[in-house]
């Protein structure tokens, strides 16, 4: 026998005897052993009396599962007296079914679907609970996914709106604590924050808000309606975020979650979960990619969950923490023990704030050096034309003055930004110029104003109008110090505003950290005792350089 | 001109009613706020001191930054004895501008009461123009409402601007806003104006008499 002929009998063995024994097992054939041994064992005399018995093994004895679901989350899990509808409620009958029991539902919200696991009150949650990192800490999730949310942009389908681009200086409406927050923060996208998803239809509807951010699952039932869906559209889609199946990360808890991971794979490979979503019209993208994955001979098999290459990784959502954040968060646990005073101080604890609070201090601070500086220099190029006796000169400068005087602080504000953004190209310098001189123009008018009566005066003590020269206008401006001081003070006090139009001074950079981190309560405190601080320092040398205006006047 | 909905004019000018109210609603509690730090700064001591101190703290507070402080710090399930008392929108722009009126009606309060003492009510009934000057200018600066979705006039015209494609028919609406706050404000400084006249013609006649 030569030696290629011996080879081919070699590997015909092999073939023939080996290769069954390595074959991968199907997810059924595990599925079904598992629910067998469970079966057996809920079977065994006193098993089910034990303490501490197996979760699966228990919903043998009890012959039902407990599942909590959400009761208020259109298309999803929604409760019509006795009725429980929605697509988290059909995927929950349907996993009891496969398991042969009796699904028992019980309501959870987004606060208690951990803690009700946790607590051994429900065997599973399925209440569109997105699966990132920081939950893995909390609960089991099944793998793979049982759905996919991603935050939409939805606006008015007049608005030309594609990518994050288009986004820049808009405000858009989100709920805070969304964690995609951050991400739309970074695209130069200003935040109305709210408390409630539920509110983001109505102010879309009553076009208070022109753009809301939320899971495209949420805007799914709002979609259904035909008025809303004529009006409005979705952007552009980000963030997407896998949703899981959960149960408790206690012991006992193990093959209940493998046979619910065996489940969810035959679901997506027998598109069970894509004929409930249908049935449900909820968007189905999602599970059609998911139905291929499985489809495919190294997913299918009772390992293809626990494969990095078929199953979906959890959502990154931890925030890199700053050097000082352990040292802050003790400072915290110190505040609360010592005085009661539940201190809160996102802004030092994760990269991201520590970034923009530093970068929102530097940007007040430009802002009001710079208001104070364009309120002055406008103060004395508007007062010396006002005062000038060339009627070309001096009417134009009344003109503004009035416009000025009679445009509300935020529309001359608004005005500003959109000239600067017609000029150049958005940025947060462009931002902060154009409320730099929208402040110096107000506040400089109006201080220009009562240089020019101050001119007028002068001239009419002086028993007529001589023609104005540099020492008469410098007095003039000493006999207005007080009004110049005051404007100065105003246009300090004026800075926030700037947020509104997009310039990322302190007020903005703190909307920001809040929509993504908590302790709304302590940040917004912080900020009102800055700009207090800031006005009161303004105050002070305003102080300084209205005596020093007084007594230029006295010695003249 | 066209591209401007024919209901924005409307729209607009009841916005502007919500600019009002927001602005007496600011005023009455200012009144009553100011008033009160007023008694409290010409009783002396360390009332009068507290009181001084917290005058120049409220001239001081940003009425921005206190609209975004009161709509954080106040949650919005907030009760008082059952009661739900988070207050609306309107309401928090309202207050925002209380520090502001408050410290305005104690400064002048306490100007007024001085001529009083000195034998001048003519002079402290310069109170009553100085007040209508406060409240235009707490009409003007209601429009801060805009920022946390409070539909007023400024709210109206940004809505409608959001809409327009070039920068000359956003110039065009934001050149309507102006004439009709411009009109409400030259009117109050005119109704000030006529207060103030009245007043010195009644101070001349007094002297005279």
């Amino acid at each position: 026998m030569s030696i290629r002929r011996g080879l081919f009998v070699v590997l015909a063995w092999l073939a023939l005897f080996v290769a069954p024994a390595v074959r991968a097992e199907t997810p059924d054939a595990a599925l079904a052993a598992l629910l067998s041994e469970a079966r057996a064992a809920a079977a065994v005399p006193g098993a089910c009396s034990q303490s501490g018995v197996d979760r699966l093994v228990r919903l043998y004895c009890t012959g039902k599962i407990r599942i909590g679901v959400r009761e208020y989350y259109p298309l999803f899990g929604t409760r019509e007296g006795q009725e429980r509808i929605g697509y988290d409620v059909d995927v929950g009958r349907a996993m009891a079914e496969r398991l042969g029991v009796t699904p028992e539902f019980t309501r959870v919200n987004a606060a208690s679907r951990i803690p009700l696991l946790a607590d051994d009150k429900i065997d599973l949650t399925i209440a569109t609970m997105g699966h990132n990192a920081q939950r893995d800490g909390q609960v089991r999730f099944i793998r793979p996914h049982y759905y996919q949310s991603e935050t939409t942009i939805v606006g008015p389908k007049s608005l030309e709106i594609k990518d994050w681009p288009d986004i820049a200086n808009r405000t858009i409406c989100v709920t805070v604590g969304n964690g995609s927050n951050a991400q739309i923060v970074s695209h130069s996208a200003r935040l109305m924050l709210f408390d409630e998803a539920g509110v983001l239809p109505d102010r879309l509807r009553d076009e208070i808000c022109t753009l809301a951010a939320q899971d495209d699952s949420f805007f799914a039932y709002y979609f259904t309606d035909p008025a809303f869906a004529a009006r409005f559209d979705q952007k552009f889609g980000f963030a997407q975020v896998p949703w899981g199946v959960a149960v408790a990360l206690t012991s006992g808890t193990d093959r209940l979650a493998k046979a619910l991971d065996l489940i969810s794979q035959i679901f997506h490979r027998d598109g069970e979960f894509l004929k409930i979503a249908k049935e449900n019209h909820i968007g189905i993208g999602f599970l059609e990619r998911q139905r291929a994955v499985w489809n495919r001979p190294e997913c299918n098999t009772a390992a293809g969950n626990t494969d990095p290459a078929c199953v979906l990784p959890a959502l990154s959502a931890v925030l890199e923490p700053t050097p000082i954040a352990g040292r802050v968060a003790a400072f915290e646990t110190w505040m609360e023990k010592h005085t009661g005073i539940a201190l809160q101080l996102p802004m030092f604890k994760t990269m991201p704030a520590w970034q923009l609070f530093k970068a929102g201090i530097i940007n007040s601070l430009i802002l009001v050096a710079g208001a104070l500086a364009a309120t002055l220099l406008f103060a004395l190029i508007l007062g010396a034309l006002q005062s000038s006796r060339s009627f070309v000169a001096r009417w134009p400068a009344r003109l503004l003055t009035i416009i000025l005087q009679s445009s509300p602080v935020v529309l001359t504000l608004v005005i500003s930004a959109a000239v600067a953004h017609a000029l150049f190209p958005y940025s947060s310098a462009v931002a902060i110029g154009a409320a730099i001189v929208a402040l110096g123009l107000m506040n400089g008018s109006n201080a220009g104003q009562a240089i020019a009566e101050a001119m007028h005066s002068l001239r009419t003590e002086r028993g007529g109008p001589p023609a104005p020269t540099v020492e008469l206008y410098g007095r003039a401006v000493s006999r207005s110090a007080t009004q110049i001081v005051s404007f100065l003070i105003n246009a300090a006090k004026g800075t926030p505003i700037a947020s509104f139009i997009g310039a990322p001074e302190l007020l903005s950079a703190l909307t920001d950290i809040t929509s993504f981190a908590s302790g709304r309560a302590s940040t917004y405190s912080l900020l009102l005792v800055f700009y207090i601080a800031v006005v009161i320092v303004v105050v002070w040398l305003c102080g300084k350089l209205r005596l020093w205006l007084e007594r230029r006047q006295v010695a003249a | 001109m066209s591209r401007i909905s024919p209901d924005f004019l409307p729209q607009l000018l009841a916005g502007m009613v919500v600019n009002f109210e927001i602005a007496a609603i600011a005023l009455v509690i200012g009144l009553a706020v100011g008033g009160l730090l007023t008694w409290a700064k010409l009783g002396g001591g360390v009332v009068g001191a507290l009181a001084t101190t917290l005058i120049g703290l409220m001239r001081a507070a940003p009425t921005f930054v206190v609209m975004f402080f009161l709509l954080n710090i106040i949650p919005s399930d907030a009760t008082l004895f059952g009661i739900n008392v988070a207050p609306s929108g309107v309401m928090t722009v309202a207050l925002s501008l209380v520090p502001y009126a408050a410290a305005y009606v104690a400064d002048n309060g306490s100007e007024a009461l001085k001529q009083l003492r000195d034998g001048s009510p003519l002079g402290a009934l310069l109170f009553l123009p100085n007040v209508t000057r406060a409240y235009f200018v707490l009409v003007m600066s209601s429009s801060a409402g805009a920022a946390i979705g409070v539909s007023e006039g400024i709210a109206v015209i940004l809505r409608e601007a959001e809409r327009m494609p070039t920068l000359g028919d956003k110039m065009v609406l934001f050149a309507i806003g102006i004439v009709c706050f411009g009109i409400t404000l030259q009117a109050g400084f005119a109704l000030m104006r006529l207060l103030q006249h009245r007043l010195g013609r009644l101070a001349l006649r007094s002297r005279q008499g």
